[in-house]
C-alpha cells in the first residue's frame, strides 16, 4: 500500500509518458534510464576527486567594482616570502589560508569602453559584443555556471548569484552598450545572464526550500502548477517566431529548474556528502534589503558560508556592488565620495589615499569571510579547507580601467591543493582564465581549456 | 505583395477608412510606377552630392578636421578618416548631420584649435542640405525592407513593473515589495520593453510561482472576514458564479461554477478568449483538487493559480500566424500592446470587449481607448515606467546624498523627490498639457513637505498639488529635486553631469566618453590650489580635447549651481556666492534655472525630436531605426499642429504603423523545435530517477519487513 500511495497522482505526467512510449519506443526507454543512472553513479563517485566520504570542493567568485590602486595593492616580493601591501593588511590573520595572484589579464576586454565590456565578461574571459539591447552576449559561458552544470546533481540548488543592488537601468548610448552588462557576470550561456539576488531573506528562503518544496502539499500543488504551465510552453512555442522561441526556452528551462529543485527535496536519496549543519539551527534574517550596505554585505556573505556550510549548493559568485556603482563609501574613516568617483583619482593624493581605504574596506569583508569559514569544522580540518573563494575586479587601476594586472585574491585550500600562503606573480598577460582552468580542476570538472586561457596556472591536482 | 498595397493604403488612406480598400487596388499600380521614375532622378540627385563632397567638402575635412579625427589617434568617435571619397560619404547619410549640427553650435572644431571660416561653414551646410531626400516612409514596405520587422518586437515576458500593476489589476492585490521578482536591464532606446534586453532565471519562476500562490490563498481565502469589505470586494469579483454547496438558491453545481470562475479569470489574465482544450485542463487541475477530497475554493485556487505562472499570462505572447508578411496585428494584441503602451498593464474589460467587437481595429476607437485611457489613475505608469527610465531615475533609490552634510536627506525626502518626477511626467499626459512643460513649466507638483524643501510656501499637511512659480526657478524636468540630487556627488554638486544630463536627456545630444589617457581634473597641483571647482573646470576647458565637450556640458551645469546637492535652492556655497552663469559655444548665455530654460526652449525642436524618439522607442520596446524616422516626423507634425499638446503624441503612435503591425516570417523559415527531444530526454531522466529512489525506498520496505 504506501509504496502505491509514493506514485504521484500527475495526469499530464501520465500522459507524457504514453506520448513517450509511442514515439521512441520502450527499449530506447531502458536504455536512456540505464544510461542516466550509470552516468549518475558514475558522477557522484568522481564528483570532486577525493574518495567517497571526503567533503566536496566549494566555489565562489566574488566580484567588486571600480579596481583598486595597484600601488597599494601589489606586494612588492613574490613566493612565500612576500609581505602584505597595505592595502592586504586585512589578510594578516589569514596570510597562508590566501593566495594573491597578480600580472593576470583579460585580453578580450582591452578594447570597448570603460567598464562594461569588462565586467560581463569577467568569468568568462571571452570578447563582450557591443549592443544596446540586440544580440547581447558575454562572449560565454562563466565559469561558476559551468562548475554549477556539474555540480548540480549533488546539491539542491545548482549555484547561487548574489548581489546588493538591482539591474542597472538605461543603455549608454555613448560607449554603445546596455548598461546590463554592468550587472551581471554570471552566465548561464553566452546570450543568458543569471539573475541575482539581492534579498537576504529570499536567499535564506531558497536555501531552505521555503520557497518551493518545505511542505509537501505545496509541493504537490507546485508539480500540478508546472506540469500544467510546461505543456503551455510546450504547445505555444511552435507558433513563435524564432527570436521569441529562445525567450520561450528560458522560460522552460526555468520550470524545469525549479522542477528538479522539488524533484530533488522529494526524493530523500543519501546525499554523497552529509553536512554538519542542520538548517534548523539557523536563523532566517529579517525581511527585506538592508539600508545599510555594510549590514547587506555582511548577511549575503554570511549567507554564502551558510549555503557551503548546509551544502545547499557547492558555487557561488557575488557583486559586491555593480559596475560603475557611485555608492557613498563616506562610511569609511577617512572616506568622503563615492566609489566610482574616487576611483577617478587623477592621480591626486587626497583621493588616492580614500580610493586605499575603499579598496582596504573591500578585503576587510573578504578576510572576515575567510575568518568565518576557518572557524567551521568540517570533516577533519575546516570548511576553508575544502573552498576557493575568488574575489577581485574587473580592472585594475579605476582612473584608467585597465584589464590588465587584475587585483584577485583566492582564498581557501581547493580540498587542501592549493598552495596558499603565497604572491604569484605572473609576468607577461597571463590570462586570468588559465586560473579558473585550474579551478575547475579542482571541481571536478575536466576542460581542456576555458575562456580565452592557454595553460594552467597552478599544478594539476593529484 | 499583399501586404504591400496594404501598407499603401494604410499609409496614404489612413484618413479615409471606408475607401481604403478601395483605394489601395486604386494607387498601387501608379504608384508603383512613381517610386521607380523617382528612383531614376534620386540616383542622379546622389552622384552630383557625392561629387560635390569630392570637390568642395573634402578639402575642408582634411584641413580642419581630420588631425584629431582619423584612424587611432582619434578624439571622439568620429573618424573622417573612413570618408575619403564620395562613395563613403554618401554611404555614412545621417552621420553628416551630427556634424552639421556641432558645427552650427559651434561646437566643433573646439576652442583651441583652428576653426572653419565662415565660407567654410556655409558650403558644408549646403552641401548637408542638398543632401538627397531618400523619403524612407516611401520605402516602408517595400520587399526589401519589410525585414526590418522581423523579430524586432518580440513575445517577451512582462517586466517587473508591468508583472506587478497585471496582478494587482487581475487579481486585486498588490504585490508586497518584498515579494518582487528580480529587476530588468534595459535595451533599444534605454527601455526595459525591450524583448532582446529581458532573461527569465530560475528566480523569475521562483518568484512568480511564490507570489500566484500568495496572492490566490489571500484573495480566495476559505474563510472570510465578514467585516471586511475590501477582501469581500477582491473575493466576488473573482468568484462569478457561486455554487449550490456554497450558496443554495444558485443552480450551479461545484464544477458548473468552477468552471465559469477558471475560464474568467483566464480570459481577463491572458487577454483572449480561452480555447477548450485550454479550459479543460485547467479543469483538470481542480478536479485533481477535488480527488484529494478538498473543497471547492481549495480547488478552484489551483487553477488560477496555474493561470498565473503560464507563460500565456507571463509572456506578451505574440504568436505567428499562417499568413506571412506585413500583418495587423489581432484585436487581442493590439489592446495588450495599448494598455502596456499607457498602464503599463494588461487591458481591462472594456479593452477586452472593444477586442471581442473588433471595433479596436478602427482608428477613431483607438483615440477614443486613448483618452479613456490616459483619464484612468493607472496611466500613472507613463510618468512611474516611461518617465522615470528616460529621465534615469529608476535606480533612484539607490542614489546615497552624504549623511553627514544632508541629514535631512530621509527616506521620506527620497520618495516624495521620486513621487515628484512621476506626478510631474504623468500630469504632463494626464491633464493633456504641451509637451514644453516637461522643459519649463511654470508650475510645480510637490506636497507639503516638497514645498517645505523647495521653499513654497505651502502648509506641511498639504496633500500633492499643482503650485505655479512666477519666478521660473523651478518646473520642467531639469529643476526636479530628483534630477539635481540624482546628479550631484554625494558630498558636492556636479555642473558637468548635470550638463551632461541636460545634453543627454532633454536635447538628445551625445556625450562621449572621455579619452583615454587624458587627465578628468587637473591635478592639484601649486598652480591650481586654492582654485574654485568653476575655475579648474574653465582650466579644464582651455585643451581642445576636454574642450570639444566640456564648452557644451558644463555652462549648462552652472546654469543649476543655485541648486544643491539635494536639489534645495541656495545662494552661497562655503560662504562663496553662487556664480550660475553660462556661456554655450552658440553664443547663448544665461544666469540662473529661468534663463537657462529659455535657452533651453530655444531648442525646443532638438527636445520634442528626442523625446518622441524615446516615447516610440518605449512604445515599440525596440530600437529605432531609420525607417520609423517617418513615424517620428508624422508625430512632430501633428504634435505642432495641435500646440505640441500631449495626448496627440500617444494618439499618433498607437495608430503608428509598426505599433500596430509586425513581420511575420514565411513558416518554412521557422525552424522545429530543436529542444522537443532534450524535453522528452529530461522527462526521462527525472523519470528515472523518482522510479530509482522509489525501487530503494520500496526495498527499504521490504528489508524492514520481518
Amino acid at each position: 500500500m504506501k509504496v502505491q500511495n509514493l506514485i504521484p497522482q500527475r495526469p499530464s505526467r501520465r500522459r507524457m509518458l504514453r506520448g513517450c512510449g509511442a514515439i521512441l519506443g520502450l527499449p530506447w526507454m531502458e536504455s536512456a534510464i540505464s544510461r542516466t543512472l550509470r552516468a549518475e553513479d558514475k558522477a557522484a563517485e568522481s564528483a570532486t576527486g577525493v574518495p567517497a566520504g571526503r567533503p566536496p570542493v566549494r566555489s565562489a567568485f566574488i566580484y567588486f567594482p571600480n579596481g583598486v590602486w595597484e600601488k597599494s595593492w601589489t606586494p612588492e616580493k613574490s613566493g612565500r616570502d612576500y609581505e602584505l601591501s597595505p592595502t592586504l593588511q586585512p589578510l594578516a590573520e589569514v596570510k597562508d589560508d590566501v593566495l594573491v595572484l597578480t600580472g593576470l589579464d583579460k585580453k578580450h576586454s582591452h578594447g570597448g569602453d570603460g567598464h562594461y565590456a569588462k565586467t560581463a565578461n569577467f568569468l568568462t574571459g571571452m570578447p563582450v559584443t557591443k549592443t544596446t539591447g540586440k544580440n547581447i552576449s558575454s562572449g560565454g559561458i562563466s565559469v561558476d555556471q559551468l562548475m554549477a552544470q556539474h555540480t548540480s546533481q549533488f546539491t539542491p540548488l545548482p549555484s547561487l548569484e548574489l548581489g546588493t543592488e538591482p539591474v542597472i537601468s538605461g543603455i549608454d548610448s555613448n560607449v554603445g552598450y546596455t548598461r546590463l552588462y554592468g550587472s551581471h557576470v554570471s552566465w548561464q550561456s553566452p546570450t543568458r545572464p543569471v539573475a541575482k539576488e539581492i534579498n537576504p531573506r529570499l536567499v535564506y528562503e531558497r536555501l531552505f526550500g521555503r520557497r518551493v518544496s518545505d511542505d509537501p502539499a505545496r509541493s504537490e500543488s507546485y508539480r500540478n502548477l508546472l506540469d500544467f504551465v510546461l505543456e503551455d510552453a510546450r504547445q505555444l512555442r511552435p507558433r513563435l517566431g524564432r527570436d521569441d522561441q529562445f525567450k520561450m526556452d528560458e522560460y522552460l528551462d526555468s520550470v524545469r529548474a525549479v522542477e528538479k529543485r522539488i524533484e530533488f527535496s522529494l526524493q530523500q536519496k543519501p546525499r554523497d556528502w552529509q553536512p554538519s549543519v542542520a538548517q534548523a539551527e539557523t536563523t532566517p534574517p529579517r525581511p527585506g534589503v538592508p539600508a545599510d550596505f555594510r549590514e547587506h554585505i555582511a548577511i549575503m556573505l554570511d549567507l554564502m558560508v551558510l549555503a557551503f556550510q548546509t551544502d545547499s549548493t557547492r558555487v557561488a559568485s557575488m557583486m559586491f556592488a555593480n559596475d560603475v556603482s557611485g555608492r557613498n563609501f563616506s562610511f569609511v574613516e577617512g572616506v568622503s565620495g563615492s566609489h566610482h568617483e574616487l576611483s577617478h583619482h587623477e592621480n591626486n593624493q587626497a583621493k588616492i589615499a580614500q580610493y586605499e581605504r575603499i579598496n582596504r574596506w573591500h578585503v576587510e569583508q573578504f578576510a572576515g569571510m575567510m575568518k568565518k569559514l576557518k572557524s567551521i569544522p568540517e570533516g577533519d580540518g575546516t570548511l576553508l579547507d575544502n573552498c576557493m573563494i575568488l574575489f577581485g575586479s574587473s580592472i585594475s587601476d579605476g582612473n584608467r580601467h585597465d584589464p590588465d594586472n587584475l587585483p584577485v585574491l583566492l582564498g581557501g585550500h581547493g580540498g587542501r591543493t592549493l598552495q596558499s600562503g603565497q604572491h604569484l606573480q605572473s609576468k607577461g598577460n597571463v590570462p586570468l582564465c588559465d586560473l579558473y582552468v585550474s579551478m575547475l580542476d579542482r571541481m571536478g570538472v575536466e576542460v581542456e581549456q576555458f575562456g580565452d586561457s592557454t595553460k594552467r596556472l597552478l599544478d594539476p591536482v593529484g | 505583395m499583399n501586404a504591400t498595397f496594404d501598407l499603401f493604403a494604410r499609409r496614404y488612406c489612413r484618413r479615409l477608412p471606408i475607401l481604403s480598400l478601395f483605394a489601395a487596388i486604386g494607387i498601387a499600380v501608379p504608384s508603383g510606377m512613381f517610386v521607380n521614375v523617382q528612383a531614376d532622378e534620386h540616383e542622379k540627385k546622389v552622384e552630383s552630392w557625392k561629387k560635390s563632397y569630392e570637390e568642395k567638402i573634402l578639402p575642408i575635412v582634411e584641413a580642419r578636421c581630420v588631425q584629431c579625427h582619423r584612424g587611432d589617434k582619434i578624439e571622439g568617435e568620429f573618424d573622417f578618416g573612413k570618408f575619403p571619397n564620395g562613395q563613403t560619404a554618401a554611404d555614412a547619410g545621417d552621420a553628416w548631420e551630427r556634424v552639421a549640427k556641432r558645427i552650427r553650435l559651434n561646437e566643433m572644431p573646439p576652442q583651441g584649435s583652428p576653426g572653419l571660416s565662415d565660407e567654410q561653414k556655409g558650403q558644408f551646410h549646403r552641401w548637408v542640405d542638398s543632401r538627397p531626400n531618400q523619403d524612407l516612409c516611401k520605402q516602408l514596405a517595400s520587399e526589401e525592407t519589410q525585414s526590418w520587422y522581423r523579430g524586432f518586437v518580440m513575445s517577451r515576458r512582462l517586466t517587473q513593473t508591468e508583472y506587478r500593476n497585471a496582478i494587482r489589476d487581475v487579481v486585486g492585490i498588490p504585490l508586497q515589495p518584498d515579494e518582487e521578482p528580480p529587476s530588468d536591464g534595459a535595451g533599444g532606446e534605454g527601455f526595459d520593453t525591450v524583448g532582446d534586453a529581458l532573461f527569465t532565471s530560475t528566480i523569475h519562476l521562483e518568484s512568480y510561482l511564490a507570489i500566484a500562490d500568495r496572492v490566490i490563498e489571500d484573495a480566495l481565502p476559505d474563510t472570510q472576514a465578514a467585516d471586511d469589505n475590501a477582501k469581500a470586494a477582491i473575493r466576488n469579483r473573482l468568484l462569478i458564479v457561486l455554487p449550490k454547496s456554497l450558496q443554495p438558491e444558485s443552480s450551479s453545481s461545484d464544477s458548473e461554477a468552477a468552471a465559469e470562475i477558471i475560464a474568467q479569470f483566464a480570459r481577463r489574465a491572458w487577454r483572449r478568449p480561452v480555447t477548450d482544450d485550454e479550459k479543460l485542463r485547467l479543469m483538470q487541475l481542480y478536479e485533481a483538487s477535488t480527488g484529494r477530497r478538498r473543497g471547492f475554493l481549495a480547488s478552484v485556487r489551483e487553477p488560477l493559480k496555474a493561470v498565473l505562472v503560464s507563460p500565456h499570462f507571463l509572456f506578451v505572447v505574440e504568436t505567428e500566424p499562417d499568413a506571412t508578411g506585413v500583418i495587423r496585428l489581432t484585436p487581442y494584441q493590439i489592446a495588450t500592446r495599448l494598455a502596456l503602451f499607457i498602464w503599463s498593464s494588461i487591458p481591462d474589460e472594456e479593452l477586452l470587449q472593444a477586442a471581442d467587437s473588433q471595433v479596436i481595429l478602427n482608428d477613431d476607437q483607438i483615440r477614443l481607448q486613448v483618452r479613456r485611457m490616459l483619464a484612468d489613475p493607472k496611466s500613472r505608469a507613463l510618468g512611474e515606467n516611461f518617465g522615470l527610465q528616460w529621465l534615469g531615475l529608476r535606480g533612484f533609490s539607490e542614489v546615497h546624498p552624504d549623511g553627514e552634510l544632508f541629514p535631512e536627506y530621509a527616506e521620506t525626502l527620497a520618495s516624495d523627490l521620486r513621487e515628484e518626477a512621476v506626478r510631474f511626467v504623468a500630469h504632463v499626459f494626464q491633464q493633456n498639457r504641451p509637451l514644453t512643460d516637461l522643459v519649463a513649466a511654470d508650475y510645480v507638483l510637490v506636497n507639503g513637505r516638497l514645498a517645505q524643501h523647495y521653499q513654497i510656501d505651502l502648509p506641511a499637511e498639504s496633500p500633492w498639488q499643482a503650485v505655479s512659480v512666477a519666478d521660473g526657478r523651478r518646473g520642467g524636468v531639469v529643476t526636479l529635486g530628483s534630477v539635481l540630487t540624482a546628479t550631484s556627488y554625494p558630498r558636492r554638486t556636479s555642473p558637468v553631469l548635470r550638463g551632461r544630463w541636460i545634453l543627454e536627456e532633454v536635447l538628445g545630444s551625445t556625450v562621449p566618453a572621455p579619452p583615454p589617457n587624458v587627465p578628468a581634473l587637473e591635478e592639484n597641483t601649486a598652480s591650481t590650489a586654492g582654485l574654485t571647482l568653476r575655475q579648474r573646470l574653465d582650466l579644464h576647458r582651455q585643451k581642445a580635447e576636454c574642450a570639444s565637450c566640456h564648452d557644451r556640458m558644463d555652462p549648462l551645469g552652472f546654469g543649476l549651481e543655485n541648486f544643491d546637492g539635494i536639489g534645495r535652492w541656495r545662494e552661497t556655497d562655503n560662504g562663496q556666492p553662487i556664480d550660475n552663469a553660462g556661456k554655450l559655444p552658440s553664443g547663448d548665455s544665461f544666469s540662473g534655472p529661468n534663463e537657462l530654460k529659455s535657452v533651453l526652449m530655444k531648442r525646443s525642436g532638438e527636445f520634442q525630436q528626442h523625446f518622441v524618439r524615446k516615447l516610440l522607442g518605449f512604445a515599440l520596446g525596440r530600437e529605432l531605426n531609420k525607417f520609423d524616422q517617418c513615424i517620428m516626423e508624422a508625430c512632430l507634425k501633428k504634435l505642432s499642429e495641435n500646440e505640441f499638446k500631449s495626448q496627440i503624441l500617444i494618439e499618433e503612435i498607437a495608430l503608428s504603423y509598426p505599433f500596430q503591425y509586425r513581420y511575420h516570417k514565411q513558416p518554412t523559415e521557422a525552424p522545429e523545435p530543436p529542444t522537443t527531444s532534450q524535453v522528452l530526454f529530461d522527462r526521462l531522466e527525472q523519470i528515472a530517477r523518482k522510479a530509482n529512489a522509489l525501487k530503494k525506498q520500496a526495498d527499504a520496505l521490504q528489508e524492514s519487513k520481518p
